[in-house]
Order: C-alpha cells, then structure tokens, then sequence
C-alpha cells in the first residue's frame, strides 16, 4: 500500500521551496495507528516524485490542498520540540529548521 | 439524587427514549462521530457504539447531554423538566457544598497499564471530523490539576489529542485556570505539572468540569452538590491528583514545562474550525486505569453539542452573579445553546445605555467568551427567544442601542469572527445591545407592546384566557 502522510501549514509555499523543511507530519497508514504523528526534516515536491511517499498539504483550519505533493524524509526528529506551552507551533519548527 | 455513574446514568437515559444502541460495527474513523454530529443538528438521541472497528471489547458513548432532556436526567431530574426549571436547580445546587470522599478501591482501576506499556493507540480514539489534526481523546472529559503553589485542585473539560502512543497534546486557553496553573506554577520553575484525564465519570463531575467557576473553587464539591451526593474519588497512580473513582478511563500525564508538539487544529463547540492551532501544550502519559469492558465518552464537538447546554447554564449563572455583584439589577440571564456559548440574554429591572455599557464591561474584565449581550427589559421572558428577537428588533436603537468594547489579550481564540492575528494576540470585542426601553423616557409617551398581558385590561384577559380554554385550544 503506498504511504502517505499529511501535514498542517500555516504558509504552504514555504513547505514547498524546495529545500530541507521541519515538518509535523500524520501517517495516513490505515489501522489503529492511523494519525500517527512524527516530526521530520524533509524535503517537499510538487509535482509528486515518483517513488515518494504522498503528502496533502492541510491549512490552519484542515482544508485540505486538492493537489498531492511528495515528501522525502531526510531525518525522523525527536516527537517534541523545545519550547514553552503555548509557543507559536510553526514559529517553533522553523526556529528548529535553522539548527 | 444524579445518577453514581456513567453506565447508570446511560440506562436511564435508555429509559427515557433518549439513548440509541448500535450493535452493529462502526468505524472509529469519522462514521461513529458523523452519526453523533448529525444528532446534535437534529436534537436527535446520545448514541452508545458497542462494536468498534480495531477495537473489539471497548464501547464509545457519544453526546452525553447534548439536549435539556438528558441534561435533567444527568441532575437526576425528570427528563422533561423545563429549561427554567434546570437553572432554578442548577442555582440552588451550585450554593450547596458536598466535600467528596476518599475511596481506597474503585472501578477505574480495575486495569492497569503503566509505563512502556502505555500505548495511546490501543484506545479506541475517534477521529472526530475530517481535517482535524489528530484523534481527539479529551472531548468529554474531566482534566484533575493541582496549583503549585497552593492546595486548589482544578477539574476542567480540555480537549486532549493523541500525538503519538505515548504523548497527548491539548489546549486549555492559556487563560483557563489550568492554564494559568502552568503558567504561573511550573512552567518558571521547569517543572512537569502532573494531571489526571478522567473520562467517562459520573455525570455530575463532568458538569462541575464544564462549570464556569471561581478561581480556586473546588469543583469536586461542586460536583457532589449538583449530584446531591459526595463524589467517591481515588487516588492516581503516579500523582498526589484524586480522580473519581467510578470513572470508566483514567489516563495519568505530565504536562511538559518545555515540550511542545503539533496539536490541532479541531472542530470546536462554537460550531467552526477555527485558525488557533499550534500554540498549545504537550503531555506525556505515565500510566492509564480503567474499567473491564470500558465506555469511552465522546463530544461530537460543534453546533449545539454537549457543551451547549452545560455551559449554558453554569455560564448564565456566573454571568448573573457577576453582575449582582457589581450592582446590575439584573432580572435573568439566559444563554441560549444555539450561540455557541457567544450570547447572553439579560433582562434587567431597570434599562438604558448606562447599564448596557456598564453589563459588558463587567463580563470581559478578566475573560470574555461571550461577545454578543442582548439586555431586555424584565418583562420579557429570556428564556422565550421569540420574545427576546422581537424585543431586540423593535427596541435595540441602531446607534445608541449598540455599545461595544475592546480589549487585548483576553478574548476567546476560538471565536469565528476574529483574523487570525486576533486570536493569536487574544485580541477581541464583546457588544451590547440595549434593547430596553431608556429610564428618562416618561411613561406617556413610552410605546405600549401590543400583547395580550400588556394592551388589555385584567378582566378582558381573563375572559380571552377563559374563552380559549373553553374552545378546547
């Protein structure tokens, strides 16, 4: 079955630069782990690359982009990130983008 | 007397018509909250799901109390007790205080999973909505919380979602009291604040949880005063943190200091998904308790859901006692489900634009969650919506009827209306809208409402009313 995973962007033209990105993604895999969610460092395409996991690309409020992306994992991250509660979430993986 | 628990109370709202079994397999992923969402929109029965997709001997019960009818069920009430009559009760009970009592033993515990065992996934989460960012644990629960600081002991309904087995992410505001016992207590000090994610207790306690309440009051006290008996609450595994006893899933976390992890975004009880994802907390559970053939609680959150009416009326109540307090002469106070916990209806003894201003600058001093207050004279019934509209829209004068206010750094994030700048800052507005009739105005001339009790004299009422009965109507 092919993997696909999506994510949550507040600007998705910046996911979609074309270079190394820290992203929260949720494996779509079907079963109980459904909605699994793991940080990466990745790199995103647009169109899709073939042989790519299948990425959809959500906005701060779930609309879903109708257009696929790809997404090749360059690094699995630890499950959280540095940062006090209540943080800016996407502040807070670009801040661990520059690291 | 409330019912002791989650299954006695599910059985008596099977009693009254107002609960549907399906045995028949569902999926966890978005179908069982579809059917939950529909009934909310349609006023329609809570639902318990007996057979989960991937989760053979688990049971899911969704929308406790999304209608009045179980709402009086869960006050141990008849299910067709008027609405002004479960703010009458609401009210009494709230000023009483049953202290709960300490158990040794207790259903909760009657499984126990604790460390590397915990697996998150091996609960039968629903995914909600399509488009949420994750499946959402907390939705009807009752989060236990305790100040650094102090003995205060917070129970409060957070919504909770699962980020991988081992780790939740949820979103008290920041400007909840368990917020601000993080902020305040252990965030400066680096220290996991432990809570307890209670689901599936007794009815009481999840209204206590909901209730719009003081800080540092004792909602375990309150629970038992709306139940009319003490809670029975039992110890955590790995906290000093009591939870009740009775509870069908107990989920034992620690809240990081300085973690965090995506949560978010979710469909939320004013009815939207809204854009106040990312800033939120991460806890990392140590252990999970619960019953043999456990009953997950779901809220299948949005338009009139459960929360609807319980923070209706723990709302409307808190809002009248405020008001009281600072010297408003206010009659009642309604907040109808159907706003999403935005609006309150408040009629006051005597009117005019000074006592409007003076009502919405009271209820947005230190949180403001209702945005929208429509004052009416005393003579209109708040909980008639019919009354209060047309009273709106003949007495609410479009420029000196209407008397808004801004403020920074307290507004409800989750509010539709505001940009996304405004709900990351907290920044908002709350309005009222005067709709009585000004005091300067001289009785004369003051116009007359052309009804029944108001343009007819008692006798000829009395004759219409007689007539009407006598015509069978």
């Amino acid at each position: 079955m092919p993997i696909e995973y999506e994510t949550f962007a507040r600007d998705s033209s910046r996911i979609m630069s074309g270079r190394e990105v820290v992203l929260s993604l949720r494996d779509l895999a079907p079963g109980r782990k459904k909605y699994r969610g793991i940080n990466v460092r990745a790199v995103v395409s647009r169109p899709p690359r073939p042989g790519e996991p299948t990425l959809w690309i959500r906005s701060v409020v779930g609309v879903k982009d109708p257009l696929p992306c790809s997404v090749r994992i360059v690094e699995e991250l630890p499950a959280t990130f540095q940062a006090v509660p209540y943080s800016d979430f996407f502040e807070v993986m670009e801040k661990a983008e520059r690291r | 007397m409330a019912h002791k628990d989650l299954r006695s109370f599910l059985a008596a709202i099977e009693a009254s018509g107002d609960l549907v079994t399906v045995n028949d397999q569902v999926d966890w992923d978005e179908e069982l909250s579809g059917i939950g969402r529909l009934s909310c929109e349609r006023n329609g029965p809570a639902f318990q799901f007996n057979t989960i997709k991937d989760y053979a001997g688990w049971r899911i019960a969704a929308n406790p109390v999304a209608t009045w009818r179980r709402y009086a069920v869960a006050l141990g009430l008849p299910a067709d007790t008027s609405v002004r009559r479960l703010y009458e009760a609401y009210a009494e009970r709230e000023q009483q205080s049953i202290p709960p009592v300490t158990v040794n033993s207790g259903p909760c515990k009657e499984v126990t999973i604790s460390g590397d065992k915990v697996d998150l996934f091996d609960l039968p989460v629903p995914m909600v909505h399509e488009g949420d960012g994750g499946r959402y644990l907390g939705t009807w629960d009752l989060v236990v919380s305790k100040d650094a600081s102090s003995e205060w002991v917070n129970w409060g309904m957070y919504r909770f979602m699962v980020h991988n087995e081992r780790l939740l992410t949820g979103y008290p505001r920041p400007n909840s009291h368990l917020g601000k016992m993080l902020l305040d207590g252990y965030v400066p000090h680096g220290r996991p604040m432990p809570i307890a994610i209670v689901i599936g207790a007794d009815l009481p306690s999840h209204l206590a949880a909901t209730a719009t309440f003081r800080i540092g009051g004792n909602e375990a006290e309150l629970a038992g005063a709306l139940g009319q008996q003490p809670v029975e609450v039992i110890k955590c595994q790995t906290s000093d943190l009591y939870v009740p006893a009775g509870a069908e899933i107990v989920v034992e976390a620690e809240v990081y200091p300085d973690r965090v992890a995506q949560e978010g975004p979710y469909g939320e009880y004013p009815g939207y998904r809204s854009g106040e994802m990312g800033n939120a907390l991460c806890a990392r559970v140590t252990t999970i308790t619960h019953r043999r053939n456990p009953i997950l609680t779901l809220d299948t959150t949005g338009f009139m859901d459960s929360s609807a009416c319980t923070t209706s009326i723990s709302g409307a109540i808190a809002i009248k006692r405020r008001l009281e307090k600072h010297g408003v002469p206010v009659a009642e106070v309604y907040v109808p489900p159907e706003s999403g916990v935005h609006m309150a209806i408040v009629s006051v003894r005597r009117g005019g634009g000074a006592i409007a201003q003076k009502i919405v600058e009271v209820l947005t001093a230190r949180r403001a969650l209702i945005s929208k207050v429509i004052v009416v004279d005393d003579d209109v019934d708040v909980f008639n919506m019919a009354a209060v509209i047309h009273a709106f829209s003949t007495k609410c004068h479009p420029v000196r009827g209407v008397h808004p206010t801004q403020y920074q750094g307290r507004a409800n994030a989750l509010t539709p209306a505001y940009s996304s700048e405004e709900r990351v800052a907290h920044s908002g507005a709350s309005v009222a809208f005067d709709s009585t009739w000004p005091p300067e105005w001289p009785v004369e001339t003051t116009p007359v409402r052309a009804t029944l009790d108001a343009m007819y004299t008692p006798e000829v009422q009395r004759k219409v009313l007689a007539r009407w009965k006598g015509l069978g109507l």
